[in-house]
């Protein structure tokens, strides 16, 4: 890094930033608010593009006997029909267990089978009908717990087989793709030592995602061989190098494969990773030169993407009645799907730190990644996280209860702090979780009695703790590059994606604050991978950290190239120069001023008429030097997984009517340690977003499949995410910094975090109003009236 | 099969040879090359795709584009041609929108709104907004946006 | 593409044209209005069409007027028309507290109550309100004109009354002096819903009560039986609870995707003793608004 002392770093100590830490206008706004952003869906490709259209198995699992495409072929306007024997080629990010195109066995309903190209969508849906599978069909299995059983189906007998990453534990000849322990301390000994010892079951179904823009990819291979795939994803790069992979037999490699994303239509982790972009990378390459189109319809964004995965946990924690946790035990059983390739990471994460954001003596967690038939889980906003906290966090009011302490109590007693032990052994970063505690609860007034607006309903709070580590390769790394303009303007260069987080927008703020141009004089461009350097993905909310840290570095160089041009061209010692609303000034001489956009293309003319310096460019890039998983498979013990935790605290109060179960948030708090916040207004967008999408998943979203493992709502007319109606009275974002000592001015990611405290503190909530606790997501307005019904008049509800 | 139609799209004159299978929101994206209606669900339920018929907000994935022969088709690329429109000045200072897919829907859901209450209520501001689904923002930012466009002189 | 399967489409002048379009084509015709159902269905392939016979335009379908204390109400009346009509919020306000519940504006706008009635599906939001109030289906044909009492026009689930080459014009509603009304509609949350269960109260001068139910047999029910109980009684808690104890009697719930038989069963007796109460409150003016959340 630069090694410059002066006036410029001071100008970036955190009591005289000028853009970070202000609420700017999002530099995308005018794009999004007049409809010039483009998506790919609204890319033209001329008239050779051709469409494709997907034929899906109809079973849960059944080997595929023969397939006919001849009457598909012979439909005018079709161009091609291809199937797995096309392309026999597997995938995965973490492990490669996917199969482009099914080959001998279906392992879920929608999982694609054959494809059809055509000239236009109608045709190529109608071909798509006339290929003719014929299938075995196979017994299947889509409870986890059913799946662990010796009798149950095996789906996939070549486990042991698939390549995957080193921190992973696959039991071939069972349905376990990965069993993730994490053990520390004497657990025996600790629930001896509790006073109170409480054991539940907990489950949450699957979640979709509902990015309102389905997933949609165009690509073509030229006639040189070139491939170029323009896909709605939240991970380009990773993308690539998914491909490259999977279509090396093809003698493609990452520099044949150039990945282009424009604005994405939100992700929340669906569009991480690589799902049906890998078809059309293959099937362009079945049509050379032509680029091929496949578009998600709302369906198949339902069934044949990444699905949040369900989850059944097993809870047994321990405490004394002084309120000191002694011991946690955990076990997790993911309903993982046909395919884990990224969703056994989602367990392993859980798998190191399903106890919550607690210093707890004695841990046993045990996170187990179980194959069903079932559309592949996968990631999604809170990676594992927010389904262990529905128990976590249910269980932590429960104990304190049974303890007779406030439950908000028992968690300041409890609740880590800097330096406490992790489950894995590491030590806990800085942190302001109970100063987040503190503030959430004054927030929703804890404590204190609240009176029903309606005669009839029932009032209850509820408070949660949350925490979440990026769930990363030990190397996750981000880069960026940067260049000046003649008018002193800015582009940078990354390859995080601006999924609505505001991403870009930051990104611009730290160049601006570091090369003191307003924001708005700063581009940030969308990523193209031969342009732009080098991300790992945009997940696990750690892009503002990461990428942040990359484009401070850039800028940071381009600062160094500034002053060493200035140095040459008129003399004055470097560390004497500093940057001021877009100008380089001199500390010893105060009337030097050199304009930004005078210099930094052109250079400096000097009185002999040559000149000095040139265009002003910068790189910089970050990758955490300290991350590890080597450990101790049988204990978890001895690595450091995780980059480090953002935390926080939510509370809710919530008015519920016994009669017809329905609730009503009348507020929200909800506090997180963001280190620093660079754009409060766009973490308090965070702190909106997140928390609603989190009250739906407790309040009416889940996803329903019948007995033969089809999926009976995939659409939004019966998987209801909220609309303007259904949002909280009144949400309270607060914004705890303690600053993050290796993140960009501080800060650290909250993205995924606002909405993993919403489900337990609406059932703590729920319990607190109507005296009912659901230990079983959804929450749902029918199920709190049946049970309150049940229990007013058991004699009407008996023979129901 | 082809059907002559002509729509008025943002003030400019189509004249089209149309299949009657065409939905409104494929023309429009298709034909046109208005892009600003998305493809979000092709059954009415998302509000992705909404443009103002004869000033009317609508589902162009639920019209067929022949229906609207002769109609005045506004979608977001014709408001606010000179300049921002106030309610997207709003809605750009309040950093109303994420991801952005459902903006265009929902402006025009907004100027629907405006035109008939220019100083709408919380409440009608909801009732505005509850077709167009928004998975990013919470809606809060863009309900205050559109109540600070309705509460300007 | 949204629409696979190719079809004819016309758009008669007249309505004899449309009739003769009607008669020549019989079921394979498809009568198109707001086309919210119709494009949807076709989408999803529950119906295919060759000839869709789009009847906006045609002249006098629109139009919502009150003549001689009967409502009428045009074939192409959407439900917004409805909001917006001060007819309506004058004479017979529960049902624009029923249109102000219909999906969401981009709909409302487009959809028409005769459609509603029309496609039938046991969700729908017209039926409860306007069998409550006794309304006519008026029908034309080649052959002439019919009206069919709503009380038989819904045979199922997506089927009525209506023949091929028959089209709806008008529905008219023969309002009562004086009443007070209300439209209940339970969905999963605040937001666009299709009903999980429905009711529609009227109550008349002298404690008369006329009562409907949506979304919890094949077809909108009428709950003869719980207004006979009611009849000449007033509303105290006794005669509530005795009202709802033979809802089980009226309806025949399905547990589906959207709601449990017991839950349909349960809501249907709160949402009757809610709906009775404001709808003769609102008799005595001393309800809450019309369109107020009452549930």
């Amino acid at each position: 890094m630069s090694g410059i002392v002066g006036r410029a770093d001071r100008a970036n100590a955190m009591e005289d930033l000028r853009h970070v830490g202000r609420s700017e206008v999002r530099i995308d706004g005018l794009d999004k608010v007049t409809g010039a952003a483009v998506f790919v869906d609204d890319m033209d490709f001329g008239p050779d593009l051709l469409h494709a259209a997907i034929v899906e198995s109809p079973h849960p699992h059944a080997r595929i006997v023969s397939i006919d495409t001849s009457e598909a072929a012979a439909l005018p306007g079709v161009v091609r029909v291809v199937t797995g024997a096309d392309f026999p080629f597997t995938f995965g990010l973490y492990m490669q267990d996917r199969q482009v195109f099914a080959r001998d066995v279906v392992r879920f309903v929608g999982e694609q089978v054959a494809a059809v190209i055509a000239r236009d969508p109608r045709t190529a849906r109608e071909a798509a009908r006339l290929v003719r599978v014929e299938y075995q069909e196979r017994r299947a299995v889509f409870d986890p717990l059913e799946a662990l059983a010796t009798e149950a189906p095996r789906l996939h007998p070549g486990l042991g087989d698939y390549p995957h990453v080193p921190w992973f534990f696959p039991e071939p000849e069972s349905n376990v793709a990965h069993r993730r322990r994490t053990i520390r301390g004497d657990l025996e000994a600790g629930f001896a030592a509790a006073d109170v010892v409480l054991e539940d079951a907990y489950r949450v179904p699957r979640y979709a995602h509902c990015a309102l823009e389905p997933h949609v990819v165009v690509a073509r291979q030229d006639r040189a061989g070139r491939l170029t795939v323009w896909s709605a994803s939240q991970s380009p790069y990773t993308q690539r190098h998914v491909f490259a992979q999977a279509l090396e037999p093809l003698g493609l490699s990452h520099q044949d494969i150039r990945v282009i994303t424009p604005y994405v239509g939100g992700g929340f982790g669906g569009k991480a990773g690589v799902s049906m972009e890998i078809l059309g990378a293959v099937l362009a390459t079945a049509v050379r030169g032509h680029p091929v189109k496949l578009r998600w319809s709302r369906e198949q964004e339902f069934y044949n993407t990444y699905q949040r995965q369900g989850l059944v946990a097993r809870l047994k924690v321990g405490a004394r009645r002084d309120g000191t946790i002694t011991a946690l035990e955990h076990h997790l059983f993911w309903d993982a799907g046909a395919y884990v390739e990224y969703g056994a990471n989602v367990v392993n994460a859980a798998g190191l730190s399903a106890t919550g954001p607690y210093r707890i003596p004695a841990i046993s967690l045990e996170s187990v990644c179980v194959y069903t038939n079932l559309p592949p889980g996968g990631p999604y906003r809170g990676f594992g996280y927010s389904e262990f906290s529905f128990g976590i966090e249910s269980h932590m009011t429960r104990l304190a209860r049974a303890i007779g302490m406030d439950p908000v109590e028992f968690r300041r007693r409890n609740a880590i702090v800097e330096g406490d032990l992790l489950p894995y052994g590491a030590l806990m970063n800085p942190s302001g979780l109970h100063e987040a505690i503190d503030r959430a609860a004054e927030a929703i007034a804890w404590g204190e009695e609240e009176s029903p607006r309606e005669p009839g309903h029932r009032v209850g709070k509820g408070f949660a703790l949350f925490w979440k580590a990026p769930a990363m390769p030990p190397n996750a790394s981000s880069a960026s590059f940067l260049k000046f303009n003649e008018d002193g303007s800015i582009n940078v260069t990354v390859s995080g994606m601006e999924l609505g987080q505001g991403y870009l927008t930051v990104m611009a703020q730290v160049v601006a604050e570091v090369l003191a141009v307003p924001p708005d004089k700063v581009r940030v461009e969308t990523p193209d991978t031969d342009r732009n350097p080098y991300e790992w993905q945009t997940v696990a909310s750690h892009i503002t950290w990461s990428c942040g840290n990359a484009v401070r570095a850039a800028a940071l160089e381009a600062r160094e190239k500034i002053f060493q041009v200035v140095h040459a061209a008129h003399g004055l010692e470097e560390g004497s120069l500093y940057l001021e609303d877009e100008c380089v000034r001199c500390d010893t001489d105060p009337d030097f001023c050199l304009p930004l956009r005078d210099f930094v293309v052109a250079g400096i003319e000097t009185p002999d008429g040559t000149y000095r310096g040139g265009p002003i460019v910068g790189s910089g890039m970050f990758m955490p030097e300290f991350s590890s998983t080597h450990a101790d498979p049988a204990t978890g013990q001895g690595g450091h997984p995780n980059v480090h935790y953002t935390v926080g605290a939510a509370g809710i109060i919530l008015e519920v009517d016994p009669e017809t179960g329905k609730m009503e948030v009348r507020r929200a708090a909800l506090a997180v340690d963001a280190g620093k916040a660079l754009n409060p207004a766009l973490l308090e967008g965070q702190v909106t977003g997140g928390l609603l999408q989190g009250l739906a998943t407790v309040l009416y979203e889940d996803m329903r499949f019948d007995e033969a493992g089809r999926l009976l709502n995939p659409n939004f007319t019966d998987y209801k995410i909220p609309t303007a109606h259904d949002i909280p009275d009144e949400v309270v974002p607060i914004i705890v910094e303690v600053p993050q000592p290796d993140g960009p001015f501080g800060a650290r990611g909250v993205g995924e975090h606002t909405m993993i405290a919403a489900a337990p503190m609406v059932a703590d909530a729920v319990e607190a109003a109507v005296g009912i606790r659901f230990n079983e997501m959804p929450i749902t307005a029918e199920r709190v009236a049946l049970a309150v019904a049940r229990r007013e008049e058991p004699d009407t509800w008996a023979s129901t | 099969m082809g059907h002559r139609v002509t729509l008025r799209v943002n003030g400019e004159q189509w004249d089209l040879d149309l299949d009657p299978a065409e939905t409104l929101l494929e023309a429009l994206r298709g034909r046109v090359g208005v892009k600003s209606p998305k493809v979000g669900c092709e059954r009415g339920d998302c509000g992705s795709c909404t443009v103002l018929l004869n000033g009317q907000t609508v589902r162009s994935c639920l019209v067929l584009a022949v229906e609207a022969d002769g109609a005045e088709i506004t979608t977001l690329e014709g408001i606010g041609c000179e300049g921002l429109a106030p309610v997207q000045r709003a809605l750009l200072e309040h950093n109303s929108f994420q991801c952005g897919f459902c903006a265009p829907g929902i402006v025009l859901s907004a100027v629907e709104l405006l035109a008939a209450h220019p100083h709408p209520t919380r409440h009608q501001v909801q009732e505005a907004l509850a077709g167009n689904l928004c998975r990013c923002t919470g809606y809060e930012p863009i309900i205050q946006a559109i109540l600070a466009a309705g509460e300007e002189p | 593409m949204t629409l696979t399967r190719s079809f004819t489409y016309v758009k008669p002048g007249s309505l004899d044209e449309a009739l003769a379009l009607l008669a020549e084509h019989g079921r394979a015709a498809a009568v198109l209005a707001g086309g919210t159902d119709l494009i949807s269905w076709m989408r999803d392939d529950l119906v295919a069409p060759e000839v869709v016979v789009d009847i906006k335009g045609l002249p006098g379908l629109e139009a919502i007027t009150l003549v001689d204390g009967t409502l009428r109400l045009g074939a192409l009346a959407t439900f917004s028309d409805v909001l917006r009509s001060p007819v309506v919020s004058a004479a017979f306000p529960v049902l624009a507290e029923m249109a102000g519940v219909v999906a969401s504006v981009g709909i409302r706008n487009r959809a028409t109550v005769a459609g509603n009635l029309c496609s039938a599906v046991p969700s729908n939001d017209a039926g409860p309100v306007l069998l409550a109030a006794d309304a006519l289906v008026q029908i034309a044909a080649t052959d002439g004109e019919r009206t069919i009492p709503l009380a038989e026009w819904f045979r199922g689930p997506r089927r009525t009354a209506l023949r091929g080459g028959e089209l709806v014009t008008r529905i008219t509603v023969p309002l009562p002096d004086r009443h007070g009304g209300c439209y209940l509609k339970l969905g999963r949350y605040r937001g666009e819903d299709l009903a999980q269960a429905s009711v529609a109260v009227l109550a008349l001068p002298g404690d008369h009560y006329r009562i409907a139910f949506g979304a919890v047999a094949p077809a909108t029910v009428r709950a003869a039986a719980i207004e006979e109980s009611l009849e000449g009684r007033p509303l105290d808690e006794a005669t509530l609870a005795a009202a709802a104890d033979l809802v089980p009697e009226v309806i025949s719930p399905i547990s589906d995707l959207r709601a449990s038989a017991g839950y349909r069963t349960h809501m249907c007796r709160v949402m009757l003793r809610r709906a009775l109460r404001a709808a003769a409150e609102r008799l005595a003016d001393d309800g809450p608004p019309y369109g107020e959340r009452l549930l």
